[in-house]
């Protein structure tokens, strides 16, 4: 039967092959749709790593007059202290500026055993981050205040680092990088954090101990206050970095925030891609249904035949659809070798599970789409009453 | 002729009103992306608030230094400015600003996020700042470091209250200092980030001292004006002449690159010298138009053909009666351009509903799309060219119907 089926679609070929043409585009066009919402959503789903409610991150430059080390160093610890002393402060600690959700990146890259990676965000804080920011050490230890403040030899890293490097082997006790001058020992791994935002996946990150000349550029402090804490709280806070460092731009921005803002990157284009991807298939879902209804207005002489010689409705109707869902099948085909391009050559850079899976969605979609638009057809097809359809011809 | 076609185009229109309503659907949607997109491009590309000036201006403002392995780019410095740009002979005007950066104050126990930027007084001559009340900052008051400030309109509502009770005099609050408010200026959408902010302040008042920092980058950038258009070129290669004589300032890096821009180069510039902004936008937006395109153009011509084909017995009769093939397809087209400006039509009216949605919903604050004649313009060429486009294969085909199969097709 199905040979009987190709043959009906050869004979016309040209017609069907702009059918071809037009599911094989919307087929891409939905792969690409799946592939991009599927990858955010896999990302959204897991966890953020870190508690970012209630965590403010307060913005400072360099300014102080005096160029001494010590006094400087001495100034930036006592307002640190002030702050943690403030009430319905949790805890600070300072970080360098590309604190989670803001624009700013700082990466670098390493060779461990001659595997080099690159893009490892480069992160320098100090030993309260954990206790303000609420992550997880997965194993080993974060800093304390034995650790040396002046060069230091220890690093912590986070998880995707580790599994990176060492696969599914412990990482603590190892020493991070291949050049025996700039080597370090890792002394814990901390969990992901969702760096940039809900919908990006958590790059490899190492966390550095800061060292005092640190202060002159980091640039943030991180302060978790308590649920209380208001816009009156806030304007304390201002006041008491505003005057401690006089001549500082001082801004306090809130991480909760940020996140909302930084997520409107992934999720606006998504939204604009998802309506224009919408309208695209609404049009060629009404293309399809159009000249298959053509296609049948011009076969009522061969359907009524078939009817007269005692075929019944059902077998008319699902002749049209199977065609229908054979011409899906070849352009589905076709499009299958163009999207099975982007997990072999790893373009973008997606798990290729994501793109198998956008596949699978997109094939489904294109054939209940069609199976929908030929169905009614089929229908209408079966509806055919012999005598008026030869009488016709 | 025309009319006779154009009778024909409606009535066919009338006949299959499935099909018709397929390929309305399909142009006018089309278009309405095409034209909200552009709306968008031209409000952010050629939108000339406040800057009417442009024509004769470049911009300046970054510099990139390039080593065999580091790249580091930026804005530029104030120094640099004053020591480099300054010298130039050609401009008549030379404006400097800080990019904009944030601050918070606290009114009433309610947190207010403010955007500033330090400006000299060139700034308010070389742009042309729509003043709602009060006027720009004086040269006397920069050079005497006064803490006066420019606000914006939006500013001027979220720090006073929507009382229309003017705004100068009264002062403002920014980073611990009290600014006097010398006058209010009509306010700017963020997508024009080279001069947005929500006060502008005298650059004297800077906190950091202006000339601390002798090496190139910073956080300033200028805006050079020409006396006249005809000077512009001269003064860009004047630039580059500079540029060029440079001393690089570390063993690290062998190149130094930075350009007097005109609005759209300067807009599109990536910050890094390698990869042309001017061309990833072009690329960008001419892959997605042709992606939207695409798919209505292909479902387009397969309705026309699909229509053709049933009117295969108008078009056996007419070559019987000796019509060539040539007028049948420029009656084809004929109809198919009617039927894509149609089509269009209905397709601007879209984008109106659509962009009174989008600057309703106020997605980007101060961004009013709006269409105009350069909008226009865009939608016809692009009617014109769907209609060719969905119009010429079909009517190709049909030219070639044998009159015989045509006539007994019925």
């Amino acid at each position: 039967m199905f040979k009987h089926l190709f043959k009906m679609i050869w004979n016309k070929k040209k017609q069907n092959s702009l059918l071809i043409v037009e599911i094989l585009l919307s087929f891409m066009v939905i792969f690409a749709v799946f592939s991009f919402a599927l990858n955010s959503y896999s990302n959204y789903a897991k966890p953020m790593g870190f508690n970012y409610d209630k965590v403010w991150a307060i913005s400072y430059n360099h300014t102080l007059e005096t160029t001494n080390p010590d006094s400087v160093t001495l100034v930036y610890q006592t307002l640190l202290r002030n702050i943690k002393s403030m009430p319905l402060v949790v805890d600070a600690s300072y970080h360098s500026g590309n604190v989670p959700f803001s624009n700013n990146h700082s990466t670098t890259g390493l060779t461990q055993k001659g595997v080099q990676v690159t893009g490892i965000n480069d992160f320098f804080t100090d030993e309260n981050y954990v206790s303000t920011t609420g992550t997880k050490m997965l194993s080993g230890r974060w800093y304390n205040k034995t650790d040396a403040i002046t060069k230091s030899t220890v690093i912590v890293i986070n998880n995707t680092l580790k599994e990176k490097l060492f696969g599914k082997a412990d990482a603590v006790g190892k020493m991070l990088g291949d050049n025996p001058k700039t080597r370090q020992k890792i002394i814990g791994v901390i969990a992901d954090i969702k760096n940039d935002g809900d919908y990006q996946v958590a790059a490899p990150a190492l966390y550095n101990r800061h060292d005092t000349s640190a202060y002159k550029w980091m640039g943030k402090i991180l302060v978790k206050v308590s649920p209380e804490a208001d816009a009156a709280f806030e304007g304390k806070l201002y006041k008491l970095m505003a005057g401690s460092l006089k001549k500082s731009n001082i801004e306090i921005e809130h991480l909760d925030n940020k996140l909302t803002a930084y997520n409107k990157f992934t999720l606006v284009p998504l939204i604009i891609l998802s309506i224009v991807a919408a309208f695209l298939i609404i049009n060629v879902a009404l293309g399809i249904f159009g000249v298959l209804w053509y296609n049948i207005n011009k076969r009522r002489g061969e359907i009524g035949l078939r009817r007269a010689v005692g075929a019944p409705g059902a077998a008319v109707s699902a002749q049209l659809v199977y065609e229908a869902l054979i011409l899906a099948t070849l352009s589905i085909i076709i499009g299958a070798f163009f999207a099975v391009q982007f997990p072999l050559l790893n373009v973008f850079d997606l798990p290729a599970s994501v793109y198998l899976f956008a596949m699978l969605f997109a094939m489904i979609f294109i054939y209940l789409l069609v199976l929908v638009c030929s169905l009614y057809q089929g229908k209408q097809a079966a509806a055919i009453y012999p005598a008026v359809a030869l009488h016709e011809e | 002729m025309l009319k006779n076609y154009f009778k024909i185009a409606i009535a066919v229109l009338k006949r299959r009103k499935f099909f018709t309503f397929i390929s309305l659907f399909g142009i006018s949607f089309t278009l309405t992306i095409l034209l909200v997109m552009t709306a968008f491009i031209d409000k952010v590309v050629n939108d000339n608030y406040p800057d009417k000036k442009r024509d004769r201006s470049l911009y300046i403002s970054r510099i990139e230094l390039r080593g065999k392995e580091s790249m580091n780019s930026s804005g530029l410095s104030y120094s640099y400015i004053s020591r480099y740009v300054n010298k130039m002979k050609t401009p008549v005007k030379i404006a400097i600003s800080s990019g904009f950066g944030s601050t918070n104050t606290y009114v009433n126990n309610r947190k207010i996020v403010i955007n500033y930027k330090y400006t000299n007084t060139d700034f308010w001559d070389v742009l042309d700042f729509e003043f709602v009340e009060g006027k720009p900052i004086s040269k006397q008051q920069t050079d005497n470091a006064e803490r006066v400030t420019v606000i914006s309109e939006d500013m001027k509502k979220e720090y006073f209250g929507d009382d229309n009770s003017p705004a100068v005099g009264k002062y403002i609050e920014a980073d611990n200092i009290k600014y006097r408010v010398c006058g209010v200026v009509k306010s700017l959408p963020i997508t024009s980030y080279l001069l947005y902010s929500d006060i502008y302040l005298p650059i004297t008042t800077s906190k950091t001292k202006l000339d601390a920092d002798k090496g190139y980058m910073g956080g300033y950038g200028a805006i050079v004006l020409a006396k006249n258009t005809g000077d512009v070129e001269k003064m860009k290669k004047e630039y580059a002449g500079i540029v060029a004589k440079l001393p690089i300032p570390g063993k690290e890096w062998d190149h130094i690159y930075s350009h007097a821009d005109s609005y759209i180069e300067g807009y599109v510039r990536t910050g890094n010298e390698k990869s042309s902004g001017m061309v990833y936008a072009f690329t960008a937006i001419t892959l997605f138009a042709l992606f939207v395109m695409l798919l209505p153009t292909l479902n387009l011509v397969n309705v026309n053909i699909t229509r053709i084909m049933e009117r295969s017995s108008e078009i056996g009769v007419r070559k019987a009666f000796g019509a060539s093939s040539k007028t049948l397809v420029y009656q084809f087209i004929v109809e198919n351009l009617i039927l894509t400006f149609l089509g269009g039509i209905i397709g601007v009216v879209l984008s109106v509903v659509v962009m009174y949605f989008i600057n309703d919903a106020q997605f980007i604050a101060n961004l009013n799309l709006s269409l105009n004649f350069t909008v226009l313009g865009y939608a016809i060429l692009t009617c014109i060219f769907f209609g060719l486009l969905s119009g010429v294969y079909p009517a190709w085909r049909m030219s070639k119907l044998n009159i015989v199969t045509a006539l007994k097709a019925q």
